[in-house]
């Protein structure tokens, strides 16, 4: 576990007189930035030549070809689950919809046609282009139903019809955890 | 008489081309620049069959880009002076670079082969000249773009401009007092003399006050961080708001282009110009002593070379200026500018007529 | 309550002394302080069961906790609704209540307006100690009457539905069968509740058991808006509430109007309202609701907007008038508001004197009538405008009949209807008028849903329903009671009284009237029967016209 340290600045006391002159301060901190820029450059250049080095010139992760795996808590697109049989999970109780802060999740429910099962969803969208990822959603269904563990970020399209998930899309299994980290992985990986 | 302008004209499409090359290549090297310098590796997705090549095709694609843009034209009264607005600070800014000395003079089969388009006896006059009226470019914009913010955004930039334009001027004077001389090439020639045998006598080692002074109201007057008020991108917005596609990428460039002309004139009155220490005409001499001997084409064509390097390494500290520090406030750049800078110029200008006095005595 | 003298006692609950009539139980009496007593089986409509036993309260000096819905308050009591023995009671009360209760409130439709999820978060909320399997009921979700679904599961066993049915219907469909926890409300074998007040054992249901087929599923409570109206069903006038969504238009396939239920008036209809009142609804958020004012030109009717209709009109109209040889005629409807009468009477005659005003209060639907609640008048405002001397009463009104005689002796030249369907009435009423509607140079048709007339008429304006507009309706014994503003009207329609101003303003009169309101006081101002009445006084329980006992 990495600690954060802060570093306090009394700024209450009056400034030096080389601060006061401000062109010190200026050089020093040009300094910083042009030791970062050498040292980086260092690195960037043995890395040229094909010299593995253990620090790198960048902290830079190339996003689309790499990416840093998702902690287990990340929220990622929802989908509907279903049961051991393949029949949704969502009864239609609406209560995702009520507790949706953006409004972007349409229920319409009807009767099931088992009589000891109340209602089923008849239509269930979400308009990913309102939703705010709050996971409130997840946290109200009392079927387990909706989930945000399907492992998709990259979510766009060239049309707002397109960010209307409906219930066939929402269906579809994505969930892939092998994508997950733990919790220590991921501050092992990324303190 | 036709050979002389044709040499002229072949020199002139050089040095135009060579400065918008290299400002298009600033491009490149400030968005990776200030990415290394803060841990980040920058732009490197533009590709051409799969070649990277660190990035540099960002230039193209930018140029791409900027050309097939819409062009938006704010309903104004002004139409033509906003369409024309952009290419006369670029115009202007390119203007400055005909009295740059980039080489020595080459004397061949009786011609006079100079890397210099102009050499006017005031050439720095004509050269500040030139700085100065880019300033028209920006304020046209502003005014053109029948926007409020524009117009205030170009105000501050006439304000800003006007300000160090005269720190910027005043900080020269001392060296001029020094050379003697307005004309540039005779000014770089000045700077051939070593003192006390070894250290090279540039305008950085007889006038230190003046060169900071320069380069700082130099960074001022093209506009960039942490003189940015006039554009102010990220908040304030400024004189080119109104602009898009390509007119917006002249402005752009013409930022560009000042800074590389800034930094010319800062090799040229401060940093020796072409010299290269202990380089003369016969090849490296040092205390009497020929370490290296060259033929005159090799040192006319080390000249230019030594020029650039220059340049780059001011251009290198102009961004790592415009990286580093925030931008000032406006009341704080005109603290600076008046009552700071401009009494440092004047003192520095002072003390140098007496120094020399005292010389001469 | 028989009250030959009122007798008051002075009682304290939880600590401050109050004066009651005598004869009132505990649990009115400590409502009418603020202090809300737990209760499933008591209903202040019903008679009293003690079945469900949460409303117990400690009265001291009496050894066992008492229900509190059947002890009356007395002097010098000393009742305690909400130490700690009662709490204790309560919850575990709740607990029995709860045992074999399904935990479905996600889906159940009672879910939001539930009393025992009120309660169970109010005065339970323990974790669960059962540990053994919940006694299947038999009947989930079964249809036990055209309106009613079944769900006996849920049933806590209060028979408020069996006492409605016993007391206030007086059908006897709903019984309870068995003992103990296989105990279940059901109907009585080869019987169906159908009798005409069936859907009022929904809203006195405190759970879930008894759901309203027409409303199941289509929306949450929590949705829902309400608004304080009058069913326009019939001429008892019942007071209504209008629960709404306007919020998620993809709820109810977009009807605006999800349901209507009945709101406590005493003098009226205290809490029931009839079946037929209750789906009375459904032409608000119809698909043949008229959107825009149509010009019909060669059997094409086109949207013109409406100044344009309204200056058609107004020419043509004005045109009859000029003509010596043929009447212009306004069949005036009982189911408009009082506003739109008084205006209809008044522009008419200011601007087109000697219109003949026709009045019949036949409808569509079949005239039942009951002791209960059902009036055969199944009009609205029958009474308002007898008041204002709409009806054929007085020489100067016709009767639909009289009217057709003057149709087939070509004698009328214009006809402006109001909401009157005249071919889909009963055959007594509709005989022979599609021809004669034909006979007519000019048809305009004023009405919220698109009808065979509307389709005679060659100019049409769009009303408001009476739920898009504001106005005032009187009742059959002359209590006028307000029908307020929702929603907005449906497109372009306009409220009733607005379209008739308009009409007056074309036709060169000056008419400024602002809101159904202002209206209303230039009404009382100027018809005796209304004398003195305003909104403000009629107010929610509505106030009775003077002379309307005559």
């Amino acid at each position: 576990m990495g600690n954060i340290t802060v570093k306090k600045i009394d700024t209450s006391r009056p400034m030096t007189f080389l601060e006061r002159i401000y062109i010190w301060e200026i050089l020093r901190g040009l300094w910083i930035t042009n030791r970062h820029f050498v040292v980086n450059m260092f690195f960037h250049i043995l890395n040229l030549f094909g010299i593995k080095t253990k620090r790198k010139g960048a902290v830079t992760i190339q996003y689309p070809e790499e990416h840093r795996g998702w902690h287990r808590r990340l929220r990622t697109r929802h989908y509907l689950a279903r049961r051991e049989d393949d029949s949704p999970r969502c009864v239609g109780c609406m209560m995702c919809e009520t507790v949706c802060p953006a409004n972007c999740i349409y229920i319409v429910a009807h009767d099931h046609p088992d009589p000891n099962v109340e209602k089923q969803a008849d239509k269930f969208t979400i308009d990913m282009g309102k939703c705010v990822y709050c996971g409130f959603c997840v946290e109200v269904c009392p079927e387990d139903a909706i989930r945000m563990d399907s492992g998709h970020l990259e979510i766009c399209s060239y049309t707002r019809e397109d960010m209307i998930y409906h219930i066939d899309r929402l269906l579809e299994q994505h969930h892939d955890p092998s994508d997950y980290k733990n919790h220590e992985e991921w501050m092992e990986e990324y303190p | 008489m036709l050979g002389e302008l044709i040499l002229k004209t072949i020199i002139i499409v050089v040095v135009v081309n060579t400065v918008l090359a290299f400002g298009g290549f600033l491009t490149w090297v400030e968005r990776k620049q200030s990415a290394v310098m803060q841990d980040r590796i920058g732009a490197n997705r533009a590709s051409i069959l799969g070649l990277r090549l660190w990035g540099l095709f960002h230039i193209l694609s930018d140029g791409i880009k900027m050309f097939a843009k819409e062009e938006f034209i704010p309903r104004t009264d002004h139409r033509k002076l906003f369409l024309v607005a952009p290419f006369i600070a670029w115009f202007f800014a390119l203007m400055g670079f005909a009295v740059i000395p980039f080489s020595n003079t080459l004397h061949v089969a009786g011609y006079e082969l100079s890397l210099q388009i102009a050499n006017p006896q005031i050439g720095i006059l004509f050269a500040f000249a030139m700085m100065g009226m880019t300033i028209y470019g920006l304020v046209l914009g502003g005014w053109a773009s029948n926007n409020n913010y524009a117009l205030l955004g170009a105000m501050r930039g006439a304000a800003q401009m006007i300000s160090y334009e005269i720190a910027l001027a005043a900080a020269v004077v001392g060296p001029l007092i020094v050379y003697h001389t307005l004309n540039m090439q005779e000014i770089v020639l000045w700077q051939a003399k070593l003192w006390g045998g070894w250290l090279p006598l540039w305008g950085i080692v007889v006038q230190p006050l003046a060169f900071f002074l320069f380069i700082t109201a130099g960074a001022a007057g093209t506009k960039r961080v942490p003189f940015d008020l006039p554009e102010g991108e990220s908040e304030i917005i400024g004189f080119n708001l109104e602009y898009s596609s390509m007119r917006f990428g002249a402005f752009m460039f013409t930022d560009f282009v000042e800074k590389i002309l800034v930094s010319c004139l800062a090799v040229t009155v401060f940093l020796g110009g072409w010299q290269v220490p202990f380089l003369t005409e016969n090849g490296f001499v040092f205390r009497g002593e020929t370490l290296l001997a060259l033929s005159p084409l090799v040192i006319w064509l080390i000249q230019p070379a030594a020029f650039f390097l220059k340049v780059c390494v001011v251009i290198y500290v102009l961004m790592l200026v415009r990286w580093t520090l925030p931008r000032f406030r406006y009341d704080q750049l005109m603290h600076l500018g008046w009552k700071i800078m401009l009494p440092l110029a004047f003192a520095n200008i002072v003390i140098t007529g007496f120094v020399l006095l005292v010389l001469k005595a | 309550m028989s009250g030959k003298e009122k007798k008051t006692v002075k009682t304290v609950i939880d600590g401050k002394e109050y004066a009651f009539p005598q004869g009132t139980t505990i649990l009115e009496a400590a409502k009418s302080v603020g202090i809300e007593i737990p209760h499933f089986c008591y209903h202040p409509g019903l008679s009293i069961a003690g079945a469900c036993r949460m409303c117990l309260v400690e009265i001291e000096k009496m050894p066992k906790l008492q229900i509190s819905c059947h002890m009356t308050v007395d002097d010098g009591m000393v009742i305690h609704t909400n130490n700690e023995r009662v709490k204790k009671a309560r919850k575990a009360m709740l607990e029995f209540h709860l045992v074999n209760h399904p935990l479905d409130c996600p889906v159940c439709d009672q879910g939001g307006e539930c009393n025992l999820q009120i309660y169970y978060m109010m005065h339970g909320n323990y974790i669960s100690r059962l540990r053994e399997n919940k006694v299947k009921k038999t009947k989930k979700a079964f249809q036990i009457g055209p309106h009613v679904m079944l769900d006996q599961e849920r049933c806590v066993l209060c028979s408020r539905c069996v006492r409605f049915c016993q007391e206030i219907s007086k059908s006897n469909e709903l019984g309870i069968f068995q003992r103990g926890d296989r105990e279940e409300i059901d109907v009585f074998p080869d019987m169906q509740l159908n009798s005409p007040y069936s859907a009022n054992v929904v809203d006195i249901c405190p759970v879930g058991a008894l759901l309203d087929k027409d409303f199941r599923f289509k929306t949450r409570a929590w949705y829902l808006e309400s608004a304080d109206s009058i069913c326009p069903r019939c001429s008892r006038g019942c007071n209504i509430e209008i629960h709404y969504n306007l919020n998620r238009p993809w709820k109810n396939e977009g009807r605006r109007l999800a349901r209507l239920k009945p709101r406590c008036n005493l003098e009226v209809n205290d809490w029931w309202v009839c079946d037929e009142g209750r789906y009375s609804f459904k032409f608000i958020d119809d698909d043949n609701r008229i959107e825009g004012p149509l010009v019909r030109t060669d059997g094409k009717a086109r949207n013109t907007g409406f100044k344009e209709a309204l200056e058609l009109a107004a020419e043509s109209l004005r045109n009859s008038a000029a003509s010596t040889d043929v009447e212009i005629a306004v069949l005036v409807s009982p189911r408009a508001a009082n506003e739109e009468l008084y205006l209809l009477k008044h522009v008419f005659s200011e601007q087109l004197p000697g219109t003949r005003l026709v009045f019949s209060s036949a409808t569509p639907f079949e005239p039942t009538e009951d002791d209960i609640l059902r009036k055969k008048d199944k009009n609205s405002n029958t009474r308002g405008a007898e008041l204002m001397g709409l009806t054929p009463d007085s020489a100067q009104v016709w009767s639909l009949s009289e009217l057709k005689d003057a149709v087939l002796a070509g004698e009328i030249g214009a006809l402006y209807i109001c909401y009157h369907d005249i071919t889909g009435l009963p055959e007594e009423f509709s005989a022979g008028w599609a021809e004669a509607l034909e006979r007519i140079p000019l048809v305009v048709y004023q009405g919220t849903n698109t009808c065979p007339t509307s389709e005679k008429a060659q100019i049409i304006f769009p009303a408001a329903a009476f739920a898009e507009r504001e106005g005032t309706v009187t009742n059959f014994e002359g209590r006028v009671q307000i029908q307020q503003k929702v929603f907005e009207p449906l497109s372009e329609a306009l409220p009733g009284w607005q379209i008739i101003q308009s009409l007056g303003v074309a036709l060169g009169g000056s008419y400024e009237y602002e809101s159904a309101e202002e209206v209303f006081a230039d009404l009382a101002k100027n018809e005796p029967a209304f004398a003195g009445l305003s909104y403000e006084k009629i107010g929610s329980g509505g106030f009775v016209a003077k002379d309307a006992k005559a």
